[in-house]
């Protein structure tokens, strides 16, 4: 039997940053720069009926052309908008990111020990300016009302309420803010339903830089009992698809999507050693594949554990340094700052790829008190080195081969790779052994419709059976 | 009257004429899907514990009481019904839920019928009572399941296995309300009321939970009252407290209500 040693390496390879974004609400452009916002990444604080959201603004493109339009459930307050430093993304990011680990098969013949690390995530964080000047807006009849207009680090923020969606189209318009046509009928039910829009540009008299990617996440805090993210507005400039990755923290447990599936991603895999150098693509392929074999509409589960100051072990392996108390606080758990050591926090992240077929409603969420962890973990074996040509070698030569096989089978299983190094990887330690056959459980593909019918035929024989033994028998007795 | 004929000159499978039979067949089968395609294989343990408690339970109660062994099948539904729905962290819960939700049938009577649906009573009650357990109404989501819970109410209709009526009358109500609002009034497209409505759990509540005969009015116009009066209810717990598992707190806080609806229309007869 293959005894794995040492649990070496943990790397992790950032799922590859695409392009810019856009979280519930959109990003529009008053030129006619081409957005495409392809990925976004929110926080999502849940503590009874605070919410606290922070989007990322990772928007790639000119400064001037940003712009942001979200649909919040009150009037915010200028304490309740606030920038943060982008570098608590990075750590919740680098903390719960699929991840690749390494062992190392022992040699049977002459058994050693090898120790060695390597780590490969770097990402910087980055400090950010602050700025508070002023700009002008002018109120014309549009039935739009400015219930509160701030200044907030680089942002000049406005909450703007509305009557109709007309109004609210053409003061945006009005205003530089280029609207998709599609935008206007989403914005009418969030009037109807009573939202308010928070709607932000960046202060182009004051800050200094014209690149966008140091635009600083901004966070609102409200209380409300809907626990959503209004990501039908985002649609509207959207080509496609969109990637959305949430990380929430709430004190109870797990969060999980009320109107959509939250599923889990396949994971404790064991795949070939080539794929090391290609895990971003592998694990982009991965999503794909459960994606749509979940049929486009379900939103996956990548990471779930408890990040409480006082947890134990809060990651297995650890890829990124866990979040300390004081990350948590700025990501809007503010319930860990009285008395970090005794307070509780559970951190979840989700990643959603959504368009608007597939994703007609909101995404609605709840608190579970669900606290078991979860994270997208795959495995490496390294095979062991030196002479093998003793008999444990020759059976564990002979168990390679076949585990090896089972890591193609599993790889062709969770991305489609056929082919690529196939035997050659398989047959890499074959010298004299042949080969055994393999098995593997036939995966169903998920929009195979037949599997209820037949499920319910079977059952109609079964019980149909069984009720007869049962009666025969009882009329015997 | 066709039915009969149609029973008659056919031989039906003995699970299309026993209703608690067909029960056990569809909800199995629910179960069996979700194992397969919806990935719930991870709880087996959980299916395994709560069904095995639920006949474990319901066989004491038929001992103690001397009731049939038929009395046998309504356990399994109730065992499958919460395995469906109930979800919980904490393995006691998962032996808890069974045993509350069948014993609730013989120690909450009045007139000597039980006033809650078991499996809502064992899903509600840890819920109140304990943390650490929650029901899941997104875990469902797709359109075949939703074709299979149509072919489900049709086989009910014709074999008169169930209450349809009673899901018919809380369907269209939540449906007029759900589409006044939401596409009516809000502005919202088509689609975003469909999708509510093929939320699997949604469809098991009401195909599978409100017609339980035991639990449900005797009166056909109470019986109607009574759908539409939950379909109410769930409609104001959604739209307006935004509790996403509405259904199953308003049947909850309902079923007291069948006893006075049943009082109040006794004597009545309705015929079509």
């Amino acid at each position: 039997m293959t005894k794995y040693k040492h649990l070496l390496v943990a790397i992790l390879i950032v799922v590859t940053s695409i392009q810019s974004s856009a979280f519930c609400g959109f990003y529009v452009a008053k030129a006619d720069a081409k957005l495409f916002n392809k990925k976004s990444e929110v926080i999502l604080v849940r503590d009874g009926e605070r919410t606290v959201v922070t989007m990322s603004n990772d928007f790639s493109g000119e400064v001037n052309d940003f712009a942001m339009v979200v649909p919040v459930p009150v009037v915010l307050r200028r304490e309740d908008i606030k920038v943060v430093n982008r570098s608590i993304f990075n750590t919740l990011d680098d903390y719960s990111a699929p991840r690749l680990v390494e062992y190392y098969d022992e040699n049977p013949c002459t058994p050693r020990f090898e120790y060695s690390m390597q780590e490969s995530v770097q990402l910087t964080s980055m400090a950010i300016n602050e700025f508070a000047p002023s700009a002008n807006m002018v109120r014309k009849d549009y039935q739009v009302t400015i219930e509160a207009r701030y200044e907030v680090g680089e942002y000049e923020i406005l909450i703007l309420s509305a009557k109709e969606s007309d109004g609210l189209k053409r003061w945006l318009t009005d205003n530089d803010y280029k609207i998709p046509e599609s935008a206007e009928e989403v914005l009418d039910p969030y009037i109807k339903s009573n939202m308010k829009f928070f709607v932000a540009k960046v202060n182009l008299a004051t800050f200094k830089g014209t690149n966008s990617e140091f635009l600083s996440p901004l966070q609102i805090t409200f209380n409300s009992d809907r626990f959503m993210l209004p990501i039908r507005l985002g649609m509207a400039n959207a080509n496609g698809f969109q990637d959305m990755i949430v990380y929430a923290l709430t004190r109870e447990g797990r969060v999980e999507c009320t109107n959509y599936r939250t599923v889990k991603l396949p994971t404790d895999r064991n795949i070939p050693l080539f794929v090391q150098p290609e895990f971003g693509e592998f694990y982009k392929k991965l999503f794909e594949k459960a994606y749509t074999r979940e049929g486009e509409n379900a939103v996956f589960l990548e990471y779930a554990w408890d990040v409480s100051p006082s947890a134990g072990v809060k990651c297995d392996p650890c890829i990124g340094p866990p979040p300390i108390a004081q990350d948590l606080v700025q990501a809007g758990a503010s319930w860990i700052a009285n008395n970090s050591w005794n307070e509780r926090a559970f951190f979840t992240r989700m990643h959603v790829r959504y368009d608007r077929e597939n994703f007609p409603q909101d995404l609605f969420f709840q608190v579970t008190p669900n606290q078991e962890r979860y994270q997208c973990r795959y495995i490496l074996t390294h095979p062991a080195q030196g002479d093998l040509s003793c008999e444990g070698g020759q059976r564990y030569i002979e168990e390679l081969n076949m585990r090896r096989k089972k890591e193609m089978d599993e790889l062709v299983a969770l991305t489609d790779w056929k082919g690529k190094y196939g035997s050659n990887y398989i047959n890499q330690y074959e010298n004299q052994k042949n080969e055994k056959k393999n098995w593997i459980i036939p995966v169903l593909g998920g929009s195979t419709p037949w599997t209820l019918p037949l499920a319910f035929g079977l059952m109609v024989l079964l019980i149909g059976v069984l009720n007869k033994i049962f009666t025969r028998r009882a009329a015997t007795h | 009257m066709t039915t009969a004929i149609l029973k008659k000159t056919i031989k039906m499978p003995i699970v299309f004429t026993d209703p608690r039979l067909f029960q056990i067949c569809a909800l199995s089968s629910f179960l069996i899907f979700g194992i397969i395609q919806l990935g719930w294989s991870d709880q087996i343990e959980s299916y395994f514990l709560i069904i095995s408690f639920a006949l474990v339970t319901q066989a004491a109660w038929m001992l103690g009481l001397g009731l049939k062994a038929d009395t046998l099948k309504s356990g399994l539904i109730t065992g499958l019904g919460l395995s469906l729905l109930f979800h919980s962290s904490n393995p006691l819960l998962w032996a808890a839920a069974p045993i509350l939700a069948i014993s609730s049938k013989y120690v909450i009577q009045w007139k000597k019928r039980h006033i809650f649906n078991p499996a809502n009573f064992g899903i509600i009650v840890p819920i109140l009572l304990f943390g650490d357990s929650w029901i899941s109404p997104g875990q469902w989501g797709s359109s075949a399941v939703l074709l299979f819970f149509f072919g489900s109410a049709a086989a009910m209709v014709l074999l008169k296995v169930g209450r349809i009526d009673t899901s018919l009358a809380f369907l269209g109500t939540l449906f007029l309300l759900e589409f006044l609002r939401n596409v009516v009034f809000l502005g919202w497209e088509w689609d975003v009321v469909t999708h509510k409505f093929t939320n699997g759990s949604l469809l098991l509540f009401a195909f599978f939970m409100i017609t339980d005969p035991k639990t449900t009015p005797g009166g056909w116009l109470a019986r109607m009252l009574w759908g539409v009066g939950i379909a109410l209810l769930t409609f104001i717990l959604t739209s307006k407290f935004y509790i996403h598992t509405a259904p199953m707190w308003a049947l909850f806080f309902a079923a007291p209500v069948t006893a006075l609806l049943d009082n109040w229309f006794r004597g009545r007869h309705f015929s079509w």
